[in-house]
C-alpha cells in the first residue's frame, strides 16, 4: 500500500484547507471563536473530579475539618480579625485581610478582576487537583503556626462544659479538639431540642477573598463572584431555639433562592458545605473552600454542631488558602 | 468449526459488515478512531445529537431489526436511568428547580448534564457495536500485527472473547442437551449441577484453546521479523478517496474543537457556541464524518439495485 499523490487527493486537501482557512477567518471576523482551552471536557473533570476531590478534602481532614475552625479570642471583632489577618500575611501570598473583614461595603468599586500575572496554573495544586491528602497535610505543616487569634483549646474547660474527651487521643468521639476557654462546646444535632421559640441572629455569606485571587479562580466561575464579594448581605434573620448554624444557612439560602450544596459527614457528625452560589470548594485552588465563624470565632467543629444563641453573628467566608487569608487557619499537629 | 469458518471465511470477510467493511482496514480504523474519540470528548449537545443519531442509523444499517430491538429495549432505558441518576448525586447548577428530600437542590443543569452523559455513553456503546461488526480481528491484526505483534494478538483475542465464549457455550450446552444434561433438564438442583458442569467444560476449553492458539501462532512464526501478513486487502482508489474525506473532515473537526469552536459548558449555567458560520461548519463536518459509512452503504445498495434492474 504505497501512498501516491494523485490529482484527486491534492484537490481534496486543497479544498479542505481552503474551507478551514475561510471559516477560521470568518469566525475571527464574527468573533465566534472563544479561545479557551477545550473547556467542554471540563464538565467531565468536574463531574468525576469533584467527587474524588471532595473525598480527599474530607478525609485529609483530620486536619482540615478542624482547619475550618479555631480562631480569635472572645474579644476580637471581625474587623480586628481582618487587620490581624493582614499582619499575618507574610507577603508571599499577597492576601490582605481588610477585604475580608471590613464588611460588605468596603470593597465594592475597585474589586474588578485584577490582571493575572501568573494565571490559573500558579494556584496551589494546579488546575486539576494535584494534591493528595498527605501533600495537603504536609503543606499545612509547612505553613507555620495558626493564624493570629487562634487559641489553643482548653481541655479542662471543655470537659467542664460537657465535652467527652478521649484521654488517649485528646479529642472527642467526632475527632474534635477541645474548644478554647469561653467558647461553646459542640451540641450534637441528634440531641438538640428545637422549640417553636423564634430568635434572631445575623447572617452573612461572603466570598471577597476570591477577589484577591481572581487569577486562581476557575474561569467558568468568574461570573458568579459579585463585584463586592457579598453573596448574602449581613442581615437579621430568624431561627428557632436549638437550631444549628447549618439549619440557619440551609433555610436562608433556600428562602433567598441561593444555591447551596452540602454533604453529611458521619465521621464529624456534621454537614459539610461544599458550595454556596455555585462557588465550590477547590474552585479557587486546592486550598479553597467555605468556612464559618460565629461572633468572630472560627469554631473547630462542623456547622451542624454549633447551636445558635440569640444575637449571634454568623459569617460564612470563602478561603483560598486553608483559612489563612480569612484569619482562620488552624495549625494541626505539633506546636 | 463450520460456524467460525463461515464468519471469517475469505469471501465473507469483505462483505460481512456491509459495504464500508469492504474498504481497506486503515480507512475503517481511522473512521472509528475519529468517531469514538469525538463521541467521548465532545460534550456539545449538537455533537452528541449527531453522534447518537448516526450511531443508531449505522447500527441499524449494519444489523437491521436486531439493532433496532437492542437500541430501543436496552439503550433507551439505560439512557433514561443514567440521566436520572446524575441529579441525585450532582447538585451543581444555577437553576434550582426544587429541593430533594436530602435537602440539596435539584438543578436543571445537573439534569441536562445527566442526559448529555447518558447520550454520550450509549452512543459510544452503539459505535463500538458497529466497530465490532466492521473491524474484524483479521483486519486489526493486519493493521497492527507488524507494529505491535504481541499486543495486537492479545487485543484481538480479548475483543473476540465474549462473542466466542457465547458461541462455544451454545455448542457445549447443545451437546449436553443431547445426553439430557442441559440446564433445561431435571430439578432445580440438577439444573444447577448441569450448569456448573457446562461452565467447567467451558473453562477447560478456554484455557486449552488459549494455549493452542499461542502455540499455533508461534509455530507459524507470528511476530518474527520479515514475516509478511496474509492479506486480502488492497488500497485502491476508492480507499484513497474515503481516507481523504474521513481524514480531512476529522482533522477539521478536531482542529475546530481545539480552537474552542465546539465550546460548551454545563456548569454553573449551560451555554456555549451554537450559531455562527464557524460552529455550523464544524457541526456539518462532524455530521459528514459520522455519516460517511452510511452514505457509502446506501450508495452501494442503490447501485446494486440499479444493476439488478438493468439485467
Amino acid at each position: 500500500m504505497k501512498f501516491k499523490v494523485t490529482k484527486g487527493k491534492i484537490t481534496a486537501a486543497v479544498i479542505i484547507v481552503l474551507v478551514l482557512v475561510v471559516s477560521f477567518v470568518l469566525s475571527l471576523i464574527h468573533n465566534q471563536v472563544c479561545i479557551r482551552d477545550s473547556a467542554h471536557t471540563y464538565g467531565l473533570f468536574r463531574y468525576s473530579g469533584g467527587g474524588r476531590g471532595c473525598g480527599v478534602f474530607q478525609k485529609g481532614c483530620g486536619g482540615m475539618g478542624e482547619g475550618r475552625g479555631l480562631t480569635a479570642g472572645a474579644s476580637v471583632t471581625p474587623g480586628a480579625l481582618g487587620a490581624l489577618g493582614d499582619e499575618d500575611g507574610d507577603g508571599a501570598d499577597g492576601v490582605t485581610g481588610p477585604a475580608v473583614a471590613s464588611g460588605p461595603a468596603a470593597t465594592t468599586s475597585e474589586s474588578v478582576v485584577k490582571p493575572t500575572p501568573a494565571g490559573i496554573e500558579s494556584r496551589p495544586g494546579g488546575v486539576e487537583g494535584g494534591l493528595t491528602a498527605e501533600e495537603k497535610l504536609k503543606l499545612a505543616a509547612s505553613m507555620g503556626g495558626s493564624s493570629p487569634n487562634v487559641e489553643k483549646g482548653s481541655e479542662s474547660y471543655s470537659a467542664e462544659q460537657g465535652m467527652e474527651i478521649n484521654a488517649s487521643t485528646g479529642k472527642d468521639q467526632y475527632l474534635t479538639d477541645p474548644v478554647p476557654e469561653g467558647k461553646p462546646v459542640p451540641v450534637e444535632p441528634q440531641n438538640a431540642a428545637v422549640s417553636d421559640k423564634k430568635m434572631t441572629c445575623t447572617l452573612s455569606v461572603r466570598c471577597d477573598s476570591i477577589l484577591n485571587n481572581m487569577d486562581w479562580l476557575d474561569p467558568e466561575k468568574v461570573e458568579l463572584v459579585p463585584a463586592d464579594g457579598v453573596i448574602f448581605a449581613s442581615q437579621k434573620v430568624t431561627f428557632y431555639e436549638g437550631e444549628s448554624v447549618f439549619n440557619l444557612l440551609q433555610r436562608e439560602m433556600k428562602n433567598n433562592k441561593i444555591h447551596m450544596e452540602f454533604v453529611n459527614t458521619p465521621i464529624y457528625n456534621s454537614a459539610y458545605i461544599e458550595g454556596i452560589n455555585n462557588l465550590y470548594e477547590f474552585d479557587c485552588g486546592e486550598l479553597s473552600g467555605w468556612m464559618y465563624k460565629v461572633n468572630g470565632w472560627f469554631p473547630n467543629y462542623g456547622c451542624s454542631r454549633y447551636q445558635l444563641k440569640e444575637g449571634d453573628v454568623v459569617e460564612w467566608v470563602y478561603t483560598c488558602d486553608l483559612g489563612r487569608d480569612v484569619g482562620g487557619y488552624y495549625a494541626t499537629g505539633g506546636e | 468449526m463450520p460456524r467460525e469458518a463461515s464468519k471469517t471465511g475469505w469471501g465473507g470477510a469483505a462483505r460481512e459488515g456491509g459495504a464500508f467493511a469492504g474498504y481497506h482496514p486503515a480507512v475503517n480504523f481511522l473512521y472509528f478512531a475519529f468517531v469514538l474519540i469525538a463521541s467521548m470528548f465532545f460534550m456539545h449537545p449538537v455533537c452528541l445529537g449527531i453522534s447518537l443519531c448516526c450511531a443508531f442509523l449505522y447500527s441499524i444499517l449494519l444489523s437491521g431489526k436486531r439493532a433496532v430491538r437492542f437500541n430501543f429495549i436496552y439503550m433507551i432505558p439505560m439512557m433514561l436511568v443514567a440521566a436520572l441518576v446524575n441529579p441525585a448525586f450532582n447538585h451543581e447548577g444555577a437553576t434550582i428547580l426544587t429541593y430533594l428530600r436530602s435537602g440539596n437542590p435539584l438543578t436543571l443543569e445537573s439534569i441536562l448534564y445527566g442526559f448529555a452523559a447518558a447520550v454520550m455513553m450509549i452512543s459510544v456503546i452503539c459505535w463500538f457495536s458497529c466497530y465490532n461488526a466492521v473491524m474484524t480481528s483479521d483486519k486489526f491484526i493486519y493493521l497492527f500485527g507488524r507494529v505491535i505483534p504481541a499486543l495486537s494478538l492479545i487485543l484481538s483475542m480479548a475483543l473476540r472473547f465474549v462473542p466466542r465464549f457465547k458461541a462455544q457455550i451454545k455448542v457445549i450446552s447443545n451437546a449436553q442437551r443431547c445426553v439430557g444434561r442441559d440446564v433445561s433438564n431435571g430439578s432445580i438442583l440438577q439444573r444447577a449441577r448441569h450448569g456448573l458442569t457446562i461452565l467447567s467444560i467451558m473453562i477447560t476449553w478456554a484455557l486449552e484453546n488459549a494455549i493452542e492458539t499461542a502455540d499455533s501462532m508461534r509455530s507459524r512464526g507470528y511476530g518474527l521479523p520479515g514475516r509478511t501478513a496474509f492479506s486480502i486487502f488492497r488500497f485502491d482508489r476508492r480507499d484513497k478517496i474515503a481516507l481523504a474525506v474521513i481524514g480531512g473532515l476529522g482533522l477539521y473537526v478536531f482542529a475546530g474543537a481545539a480552537m474552542g469552536g465546539l465550546y460548551w459548558r454545563y456548569f454553573p449555567t449551560t451555554k456555549g457556541a451554537f450559531t455562527g458560520i464557524y460552529s455550523i461548519s464544524l457541526f456539518s463536518a462532524y455530521g459528514g464524518l459520522c455519516l460517511t459509512p452510511a452514505v457509502i452503504e446506501l450508495e452501494e445498495t442503490r447501485k446494486w439495485k440499479l444493476l439488478r434492474s438493468n439485467i
